[in-house]
């Protein structure tokens, strides 16, 4: 290399060098939030109809609001200090319900307003759970819904011959015959209405017989687009109603334009779904009131109501900027206390005070940091040094001497610790095996010496602190009778019985309960077992696939209700995965679903989980307690059974008390 | 000049091979390991799991699924959606997140060679004094020490004992020079190490003991005749050094809660985020790949014996 060139590259070496630590040392510092707290991980999406997890419940409960929401009502229970959260008025200044308890009809406050301004009106309910239950949304929480007529139905996109439906022409906007389809379900394309009259079906593909699931599945949907729908239009009146019985024509139409049932008049269309919105599980007579028709009377459905999968969207944001560009914080519109004022990833999501909200005077606090933040000791420590004012996650290393301590706010959460059993697998098909081993662990030991803060012994499956459910006496621990079950299954002492491995996801936790549970085991029943842990992906996988023997697992409420553990466990529910089924649990589940009475609803409730004690298809190990350390100068913080904290209830406890 | 053109034409058609290879590898890793990127404790019904499929193109036969995602990157850059952080595409999340760890590294990596080299040349000079011995000890357990234990004892003494800095976050001055001192430490013990061997082994050669004989001062000899030529394994060593910065920082990201790209590498693997996954392993291989040229090219530069090729 010749001398200039090396004395050149020196020299732009040098610069570069200089000018990327003047990059480097340039921030452009954020002007500090007056509240901040550890929210977990990134929120995996703002939209409510997607979101999933505590960390974006945490904010859409903040962004937005329902009809109906979920608020302190009471006075604390005395002797655990829970504060009982009921649905509440939001949106809706008030409801009526028919005594049937199918009807329901809310009246939205006068004047509500989107943070644009534009007005929120019983329209916007309609839309938001039509697209909340549309197919393409893959709503995950689009069962709350299922007890409105048609809900399940379209959501499925199940038809058949009869049904009155909606079909959406190929004509999103930059749609042309042929072409790719837009991505974009909202805005729709065209909708036509009318009466299915006719499916013709291509013949069905025939499969290998050891095709998987999987490809069975791929095949089953791609002979369903080749199906030809023969539809008499009904004609659709200015206002959107549907006159069914005034037919103007009869078109065929078709997913897949190549089906051979298709022919010239085979209109190309998106899908052919059941009418949902024009079948009268929803109504909007103005714009004022919004009346939902259920199927059955669901003694829970405020508290769904009150849930933001249920929320409203703004659908002028959503059809304009499409999925997802409508939650960035240049687009989004909310409905709730805040707006979201700024999100960086692995940072913080900021919320800024919402003045168009309702009841915008109450709120107190107008900047507030959700930091996504994943570290037990990092958010302890930034609690320590001030930084952040609510840790949610405190480290469990130092649980013994967090409890402690005054800041720290702990209560009973609905939520369970348990072991699923392969029920299809030797010995654990046999109830005696399952119950022996239920009995012989000793769980006292787990609350006190692993987990340390508080969790109390779960010998049931529903955890306590239901309004209006009591669990039926759970299980007995007793370790003769133990032994006894496992003598009179062909097991005496423990000898002979197949070897078996408990499955956990990698954590210390997990492990350190799993090793506790298998020297009890050893101990008191003679009955081996191994450990195997595995990274949560492939740990999924395997319990999915019931490819285990015994698996942990936990499952928090999303209602305050008890069907919330036990539908669950339905025959080949999509959450059982242990093989098990029982069909007078299934049916004592389904007789629930449809009581009207409340009080012998949890009767029914109460048995089926009699069932499911007795027959043990899961061992129940502990009922967790929600943790949280909150800075004293915050009030209005409350310890609740599902652990949701509103935050536009939070406030300084001396007015105008900012960060130092 | 035209010499260098033609290295770094020749190094970027290597880089491209490089990158399809990792590409290709990849691609069949991700999708081989069990678990995919819509499992979840709640299991998600068959029919929603195929609309998400379908919109991540995850439905189509999975050598289309290979080339149209490949065409994305090779036309537009685009590396498409990312699959659990569903609002971002992976370019804003990269865009987003790498600027905090490019900022981080370069911090760490100012650190690092302004110490390291300041200590080896002490180190050096000052042979077997017991500064040098104490210099020397502490770049062992420097190098020995993984920086996350690091961590824990800086906040120990700069967060709690002596209140200087803050606990964790992103955004001052101030907060970054925790965990750029906690991922530049173990990097400036190298170099410390390695410029006290290259000034030692320089500092017995004959143009040094010329420079000695002609009464020029200590300083002029160590600056202009020793240091250039014991820094040479130091520049070599600055590849690598990148390379564990970067990567180093995925620990140091959770400790400090900082916005850099490394935590997003843990949890796109874990959580089988195809496509965020396969961004961070690309965008890696690309840095790593510039900064070994660069550091050939300083190589040429500083000897003139190197010849690039």
């Amino acid at each position: 290399m010749a001398v200039q060139t090396r004395r050149f590259l020196l020299m732009v070496a040098g610069v570069v060098a200089f000018a990327a630590i003047v990059w480097a040392s340039r921030f452009d510092a954020l002007p500090p939030a007056e509240m901040s707290f550890q929210n977990f991980s990134d929120p995996k999406t703002l939209d409510p109809h997607r979101a999933t997890g505590e960390p974006e419940s945490r904010l859409i409960f903040s962004l937005f609001s329902g009809l109906l929401e979920m608020l302190p009502e009471g006075a604390p229970d005395p002797d655990t200090g829970l504060q009982p959260m009921t649905p509440q008025p939001a949106l809706a200044s008030h409801f009526d319900v028919s005594d049937d308890r199918k009807r329901y009809v809310f009246h939205l406050r006068p004047g509500i307003q989107w943070s644009d301004g534009t007005p929120i009106t019983s329209a916007d309910f309609v839309w938001s759970w039509t697209r909340m239950l549309h197919p393409t949304t893959a709503c995950e929480y689009n069962f709350q819904l299922f007890s409105v007529p048609f809900a399940e139905e379209y959501a499925t996109g199940t038809v058949t011959e009869g049904d009155r439906v909606e079909v959406e022409l190929w004509d999103r906007p930059g749609e042309t015959e042929g072409n790719e389809p837009n991505p974009q379900a909202f805005p729709r394309g065209t909708i036509l209405y009318g009466t299915l009259i006719k499916i013709r079906k291509p013949p069905p593909p025939e499969l290998a017989e050891d095709a998987s699931e999987g490809e069975r599945a791929d095949a089953e949907a791609t002979w369903t687009e080749q199906w030809v729908y023969d539809i008499e239009l009904a004609r659709a009146a200015e206002d959107g109603s549907v006159n069914w019985n005034d037919v103007t024509e009869t078109r065929s139409f078709v997913v897949d334009p190549s089906s051979p049932e298709a022919d010239q008049s085979t209109t190309r269309v998106h899908g052919v779904l059941v009418a949902f919105d024009k079948l009268g599980g929803m109504e909007a007579p103005d714009p004022e009131t919004f009346i939902v028709n259920l199927k059955n009377p669901l003694p829970y459905f405020p508290s769904l109501v009150a849930y933001y999968p249920l929320y409203p969207v703004p659908r002028h944001v959503v059809e304009e900027h499409g999925m997802p560009m409508w939650t960035k914080p240049e687009n989004i519109v909310t409905s709730g206390a805040y707006q979201l004022d700024l999100r960086r990833l692995r940072d913080r999501v900021r919320l800024r005070k919402n003045p168009a909200w309702y009841n915008a005077d109450e709120v107190k606090i107008e900047l507030i940091d959700a930091m996504s933040m994943e570290g037990q000791n990092t958010a302890l420590n930034m609690y320590e040094t001030g930084q952040i004012d609510w840790v949610t996650d405190p480290p469990a290393a130092l649980m013994d001497e967090l409890r402690k301590r005054d800041d720290f706010v702990s209560a009973p959460q609905l939520t369970v610790y348990f072991y699923r059993l392969n029920t299809t697998r030797k010995p654990l098909d046999d109830r005696r095996v399952r119950r022996a081993i239920a009995m012989a662990i000793n769980r006292k030991q787990i609350v006190e010496e692993v987990m340390k803060a508080g969790q109390t012994p779960a010998l049931s499956l529903v955890p306590p602190g239901i309004a209006g459910y009591e669990s039926p006496p759970g299980l007995v621990p007793d370790l003769d009778e133990a032994r006894r079950l496992l003598e009179e299954a062909g097991y005496p002492g423990g000898r002979g019985i197949p070897k078996m491995t408990i499955l956990y996801n990698t954590s210390e936790a997990h492990r350190a309960v799993a090793e506790v549970i298998q020297q009890q085991l050893q101990n008191n029943l003679n009955v081996k077992l191994e450990l195997q842990n595995m990274e949560w992906g492939s740990f999924l996988d395997k319990v999915t696939q019931e490819d285990y023997d015994v698996a942990r697992a936990g499952w928090v409420a999303d209602y305050s209700d008890p069907n919330t553990f036990l539908d669950m466990w339905v025959t080949d529910g999509p959450q059982n995965n242990t093989g098990w089924s029982n069909k007078q649990f299934d049916g004592l589940i389904r007789d629930a679903a449809s009581e009207a009475d409340p009080v012998k609803r949890m009767a029914l409730l109460s048995q089926a989980e009699t069932i499911w004690i007795e027959d043990m298809p899961v061992i129940p190990i502990y009922f967790y307690v929600s943790l949280n350390i909150v800075s004293p100068r915050l009030e209005g913080f409350a310890p609740t059974p599902q652990d949701k904290h509103p935050i536009h209830l939070l406030r300084f406890r001396e007015a105008g008390e900012a960060r130092p | 000049m035209i010499e260098l053109a033609k290295y770094l034409l020749r190094r970027f058609f290597w880089m491209l091979l490089t990158v399809w290879i990792v590409y290709s590898v990849s691609f069949v890793l991700m999708r081989s390991v069990p678990g995919n990127p819509f499992s979840a404790e709640r299991s998600v019904p068959p029919a929603i799991e195929r609309q998400l499929r379908a919109r991540y193109n995850l439905d189509a036969p999975i050598l289309q699924q290979y080339t149209d995602y490949l065409k994305g990157i090779v036309t537009r850059f685009d590396l498409g959606w990312s699959i659990r952080l569903e609002d971002y595409s992976v370019n804003q999340v990269l865009a987003e997140g790498f600027p905090v760890s490019a900022s981080l590294a370069i911090f760490a990596l100012v650190f690092a060679i302004g110490l390291g080299v300041t200590a080896g040349v002490i180190s050096a000079v000052y042979r077997g004094s017991t500064l040098d011995t104490s210099m020397m000890v502490t770049a062992v357990l420097g190098i020995a020490i993984p920086n996350f234990v690091l961590a824990s004892l800086a906040i120990l003494l700069f967060v709690f004992l002596i209140p200087v800095f803050p606990a964790a976050g992103w955004g001052t001055l101030r907060q970054v020079a925790l965990p750029a001192l906690c991922l530049g430490l173990p990097v400036a013990a190298y170099i410390a190490r390695l410029t006290r061997a290259g000034m030692l082994e320089v500092l017995t050669r004959d143009h040094v003991r010329t420079a000695y004989a002609k009464g020029l001062p200590k300083r002029t000899v160590i600056l202009k005749h020793v240091l250039p030529g014991a820094l040479l394994p130091v520049v070599s060593y600055l590849g690598p050094a990148t390379a564990s910065v970067l990567t180093g920082s995925l620990v140091l990201e959770k400790i400090f809660a900082l916005p850099g790209m490394g935590s997003h590498f843990i949890y796109a693997a874990t959580q089988r985020d195809y496509t965020l996954a396969m961004g961070m392993v690309l965008t890696y291989t690309v840095l790593l790949f510039v900064m070994n040229t660069l550091v050939d090219i300083a190589y040429a530069v500083i000897d003139p014996r190197v010849k690039l090729q």
